[in-house]
């Protein structure tokens, strides 16, 4: 009967034993703590540094579209790996590269790229994408391109209609932003937020490599030529 | 022959050498008042079965840890990820601490609300005061002893608390840490403590608890207007106990075994559904993507020391502590005869709840700290969807900037983001256009002057996203002077 009875608590004891793996306060690997460096997570890397202005999911961020299709058909690795790293000039864009000032190695960089390259490009390059760089437009063209392709939305002298309210001219703003990232706009559009990329308006007319080139000049004209640095009095 | 009669022959050989069977029945037996077996008296035993539980837990745990700066944090790993139940001792090691600081603040709290310190038991009371101490000893250095961020900022603070002791600071610090920076022999020293000194202090003042209480005999239940004089309380006691007494074991011990039964109980499912304390991050200080912490029973001092002024800082810190255990040590001294009921003590019932609530409200404070900025916020919080659709060009790029200059920080957007600045999404409610460019430009109120670090342009297109954070049915601030057409301040350049 003892004998019985020590025996009962000796099984029930391997039972509990061997139910211990399945508990769940015992740490599972993926609760390892990671230096800062060895994080090698997409979704950690890109919600801990991207989505702040980019948007949770590369979407609906203050910041670029990064999930939008179009550009990730149009961009290419080096592009997108050189913005990462070293930043955008002329926009709020930082750097990211331990290199360049930012808290981040070149493998995660490469991590970031490759994740977004496999969620967001679904197909290839649409023929006759104006290129997302680029320069040598003519601001008197740019003119009439604008007339015809973007004052139906941003108004005749791009101060906005109700349709598309804010000024695209407004000094500051053009200060804000580099003629890539207005290229970029133009080209790739934001279907988060309803802006059409360079085939999107007037329908059937897409516009042209030059004129893309020669809007975003159009729009560079008007850019402010002095920008003070700051406020200081002194500077 | 039985196993049974072997054992029986086995102790009586023991004790018929020993002779210790008489004075552990004499003590187990003896008579303590029948008001007493009262469930509210089963803290003390409680903390004290957890403590042996700490003893054999840390047993187990320091056959494997390393007390050594450069692999105990990989011990550490070692125990939770590949030694089997290794994470389980971790985890009732850990949560063991918690529980037997709650138990001992408990048991502490029932003793004062109950009187049970005043005369004779006023040396009781002191020993308690330094159990409670010594366990909160073994909590901060076996917080050091998890060796991870938390440990070494932890520590780090409180060198630099002890280096501000006029004249001798220097030398303080360099007796703590074993040198003048966190470094090899840190960790041996407060493993020493950890395990040889406090420990040692534990045993010892509860031997002596133990030993006050079997002579002085356990409280009795407090009656209101039965006071506490010193001629003639004793007789009073023995009379109660004599007259209205019950042997301690087993008609007051069986509601100590069956709440030690549950603690235990208690303990080993919180240790095995919360699993072990940390560690967190590799205690490298070069690492500063880390917000440290201190365990929750330290929260409430972390918040204290966030939140003094600055020019009290010095001061407080180094007489606070001496007046507050002070204070704790004279307790029994200063009112130690008259009422024990708390139904006639309202200051001290008010002492008590007020000493709760504080301590309450710092932890809570502590957790939150909204003092410190959240250093992550402005990347790795999006702005709320709401904020972005449906804003003009210049806004967006306010967005953008609100984001890029790191303004989330302080400012939370959408109940997210830091606490130190007020939230900014009703901003324009409370400001004009003008004055968010002056509070940015200028700072004031606990803001810096972020005049040399925006362009006009960056400020401008801040302020034209910040000017549209009113609510629909609110309109905008105005300004008083100018009552009319609000919405024309010059915002635009």
């Amino acid at each position: 009967m003892r004998m019985r009875r020590i025996g009962a608590a000796a099984v029930l004891a391997l039972v509990f034993v061997a139910a211990c793996d399945g508990l769940p306060g015992k740490p599972k690997e993926s609760d390892r703590p990671l230096s800062p460096w060895q994080v090698k997570s997409f979704t950690v890397l890109f919600s801990g540094n991207c989505a702040g202005c980019h948007g949770a999911g590369g979407r609906f961020g203050a910041a670029y579209e990064l999930a939008n299709p179009t550009f990730q058909a149009l961009v290419d690795d080096a592009a997108l790996t050189g913005i990462v790293s070293q930043g955008m000039a002329g926009t709020a864009m930082p750097p990211f590269a331990h290199k360049y000032g930012g808290f981040l190695t070149d493998a995660q960089i490469g991590i970031l790229v490759d994740g977004m390259r496999r969620r967001w490009r679904v197909g290839a390059a649409p023929p006759n994408a104006p290129p997302l760089a680029g320069g040598g437009g003519d601001p008197a063209r740019g003119a009439q391109v604008f007339a015809r392709s973007c004052a139906p939305c941003h108004g005749a002298d791009g101060e906005g209609s109700p349709k598309a309210p804010g000024s695209i001219v407004d000094p500051s703003y053009l200060t804000l932003v580099s003629d890539d990232a207005i290229r970029t706009l133009i080209v790739a559009g934001r279907t988060d937020l309803g802006h059409p990329d360079w085939r999107g308006y007037p329908p059937g007319q897409p516009l042209s490599a030059q004129q893309v080139a020669d809007v975003v000049a159009w729009m560079a004209a008007k850019r402010p030529r002095f920008v003070p640095g700051s406020y200081a009095r002194n500077p | 022959m039985s196993l049974r009669q072997i054992a029986r022959d086995v102790g009586a050989w023991l004790d018929h050498r020993l002779g210790l069977s008489g004075p552990i029945i004499e003590a187990a037996e003896h008579p303590v008042p029948r008001s007493s077996a009262s469930w509210w008296y089963v803290f003390g035993s409680a903390a004290f079965a957890v403590m042996v539980l700490q003893f054999i837990t840390g047993l187990c745990l320091a056959t494997v840890y390393a007390p050594s700066a450069d692999r105990a944090w990989q011990s550490l790993l070692y125990l939770n990820y590949d030694q089997p139940l290794g994470w389980f001792i971790r985890a009732m090691h850990g949560w063991g601490s918690n529980f037997m600081i709650g138990l001992v603040c408990i048991h502490m709290a029932q003793v004062f609300l109950f009187g049970a310190y005043k005369y004779p038991r006023e040396l009781t009371w002191v020993a308690g005061v330094v159990l409670l101490l010594a366990t909160l000893g073994m909590a901060f250095t076996g917080q050091v002893l998890r060796f991870d961020q938390d440990a070494y900022w932890g520590l780090g603070i409180g060198a630099a608390i002890a280096g501000r002791t006029p004249f001798i600071g220097g030398r303080v610090v360099k007796m703590i840490l074993g040198g003048p920076i966190i470094a090899g022999e840190t960790l041996s020293r407060f493993f020493t403590l950890h395990v040889f000194v406090i420990p040692g202090l534990l045993i010892a003042f509860v031997g002596l608890h133990l030993f006050l209480v079997l002579r002085l005999g356990i409280n009795e239940w407090p009656m209101p207007g039965r006071l506490v004089k010193r001629d003639t309380y004793l007789a009073q006691y023995h009379e109660l106990v004599s007259k209205d007494g019950e042997p301690f074991f087993p008609f007051a011990a069986q509601k100590d075994l069956v709440f030690i039964g549950l603690i235990i109980a208690a303990l080993v499912v919180t240790a095995a559904v919360m699993g072990p304390i940390g560690p967190n991050g590799e205690p490298d200080p070069a690492i500063i993507e880390t917000v440290p912490r201190p365990d929750f029973f330290f929260l409430w001092l972390f918040s204290v020391f966030a939140l003094l002024p600055p020019w009290t800082e010095t001061f407080l810190m180094l007489t606070g502590p001496v007046a507050a255990i002070g204070l704790l040590f004279l307790v029994p001294f200063i009112s130690g005869t008259g009422e024990k009921s708390y139904r006639r003590r309202p200051v001290s019932v008010m002492i008590l709840v007020l000493s709760f609530m504080t301590i309450g409200i710092l932890i809570y404070l502590g957790t939150y700290s909204p003092w410190s900025p959240h250093m992550e916020a402005w990347s790795s919080v999006p702005t709320p969807v709401d904020y972005v659709s449906g804003r003009t060009p210049l806004e967006l790029q306010g967005a953008v900037l609100i984001q890029a200059k790191q303004c989330r920080n302080c400012h939370a957007l959408g109940g997210q983001g830091g606490m130190r600045g007020p939230a900014l999404d009703r901003t324009a409610t409370r400001l004009t256009p003008d004055q968010i460019v002056r509070q940015i430009v200028q700072g004031g109120g606990n803001m810096p002057a972020y005049g040399r670090n925006l362009t006009p342009a960056e400020v401008n297109a801040i302020v034209a996203f910040l000017a549209t954070m009113h609510p629909a049915h609110q309109p905008p601030a105005r300004l008083a002077a100018r009552p009319q057409r609000p919405e024309q301040t010059d915002a635009s350049p």
